[in-house]
């Protein structure tokens, strides 16, 4: 039972395509597994269909469209080549969500006690900070802030902060007057997160960094 | 009606078509563009291509102007959304969204790729659903026409700012410094006036379930 959802502002911005890259990807593996959010994005984007229908329109160059019947027969672009993800290793039962599919994926990386971390790559925006993470159970992800937005899908197991229970399909959003300390659950927690900014601890953020 | 009446060949002065503007073009209602998406997806029918692009090519432009993009840059990008509905009709649903809103869908995945277009990779195409295995029932049709009309609907009934808000939300590329210099507030009241039309438009929407 999902209980934690985007934002209502954090869907808007994703329906209208202005959400950073990095959080539409987390947000993105939300509405995967999540029917609420589902109808909310479609009601969203029958909005921008509305609104579209409505706007008033800018005249196309007079060759336009002959132009576009010319190449109607070109052949459509081949998809872009897989990218590389490692093996990970992951508890039975995991899947990783879809939209990871088109994403980078490397190692799990030791980043602290009980703490391990697998960057996240998206080709086309590779400035993002995005990673998975694997934190034992009990253990702190340690108490820190952020230079903006962070978002976090829990993929497996769950975590606990002030603001509540997290468990799998729940997504977190904190933002940079948040100072948060996540505990994660007994089993452990596996997590798709995405960090605006870094972290504000010189050390971690020259790991996540990247 | 006899032949005379209606001359074959007119001076050019009476040939010249007014250019057609939104107050007096027939637009094709909803369930109308949805059956030519329908007919490009079953046959590649270019008749039915040719209606969609007059109808949806200048719309998608403006979007993308006022997404802050050049006239040239606006044109080109409008070619490939256009050329996207031309190959991916086959996965136009319907039952799911109707013709606007997969055609937003579209143009909305295509400018969030410009603006990474220098990076050289292409975005991924949206997620693709599966495309469904027969032609639209009338039915689904007229459910999804209803859709959008009750949709417009509700957008009417938001006060012209509250519209603005919504509108600035959708198509500005940064819509809360858009909001606030449109509408001349302070930046910390814009995301309350936008929870409050937005949740205005929803409870409209609700109540006409």
């Amino acid at each position: 039972m999902i209980k934690h959802h985007p934002s209502a502002e954090t869907l808007l911005s994703h329906a209208a395509g202005t959400l950073a890259a990095g959080h539409a990807l987390v947000v993105a593996a939300h509405i995967e597994g999540c029917a609420h959010c589902q109808a909310e994005l479609a009601r969203l984007e029958a909005t921008g269909g509305a609104l579209l229908d409505e706007i008033s329109p800018a005249a196309m160059e007079p060759e336009a469209f002959a132009e576009l019947l010319a190449r109607l027969d070109e052949p459509a672009p081949p998809p872009p080549p897989a990218p590389r993800q490692a093996e990970l290793a992951l508890p039975p039962g995991l899947r990783l969500p879809k939209v990871l599919k088109t994403a980078e994926i490397g190692r799990w990386r030791w980043i602290g006690p009980g703490v391990r971390h697998a960057k996240v790559r998206l080709p086309w925006a590779r400035e993002q900070t995005l990673m998975l993470l694997r934190v034992a159970g009990g253990r702190r992800v340690i108490h820190h802030s952020h230079g903006g937005a962070e978002f976090t899908q829990v993929l497996w197991g769950g975590f606990h902060d002030h603001t509540g229970q997290y468990g799998p399909g729940d997504i977190g959003e904190a933002d940079e007057t948040t100072l948060h300390q996540p505990v994660a659950d007994e089993e452990g927690c596996i997590c798709l997160a995405s960090l605006e900014g870094g972290l504000r601890l010189p050390w971690l953020s020259r790991l996540f960094g990247g | 009606m006899n032949a005379i009446d209606t001359p074959l060949f007119l001076a050019p002065s009476q040939t010249r078509v007014p250019p057609v503007t939104a107050l007096d073009a027939a637009a094709p209602d909803a369930a109308a563009l949805a059956a030519l998406i329908g007919r490009v997806a079953a046959a590649r029918d270019r008749t039915a291509f040719a209606a969609l692009y007059k109808h949806f090519a200048p719309r998608v432009k403006a979007y993308l102007v006022r997404a802050g993009m050049v006239g040239g840059e606006a044109e080109d990008v409008t070619q490939n959304v256009m050329l996207t509905l031309w190959r991916k009709a086959e996965y136009f649903d319907p039952a799911r969204a109707g013709a606007a809103t997969w055609v937003f869908a579209i143009a909305r995945n295509a400018r969030i790729d410009h603006a990474r277009r220098k990076r050289e990779v292409a975005m991924p195409d949206m997620e693709e659903p599966e495309a469904p295995d027969t032609a639209p029932s009338a039915e689904a049709l007229t459910l999804a026409a209803e859709r959008d009309t009750r949709l417009r609907g509700a957008l009417n009934t938001l006060t012209p700012e509250q519209r603005q808000i919504v509108q600035l939300s959708f198509f500005s590329d940064t819509p809360h410094a858009a909001i606030a210099s449109a509408l001349n507030l302070p930046l910390g009241t814009v995301k309350s006036r936008i929870r409050l039309a937005m949740g205005k438009l929803r409870a409209v929407l609700e109540e006409g379930l």
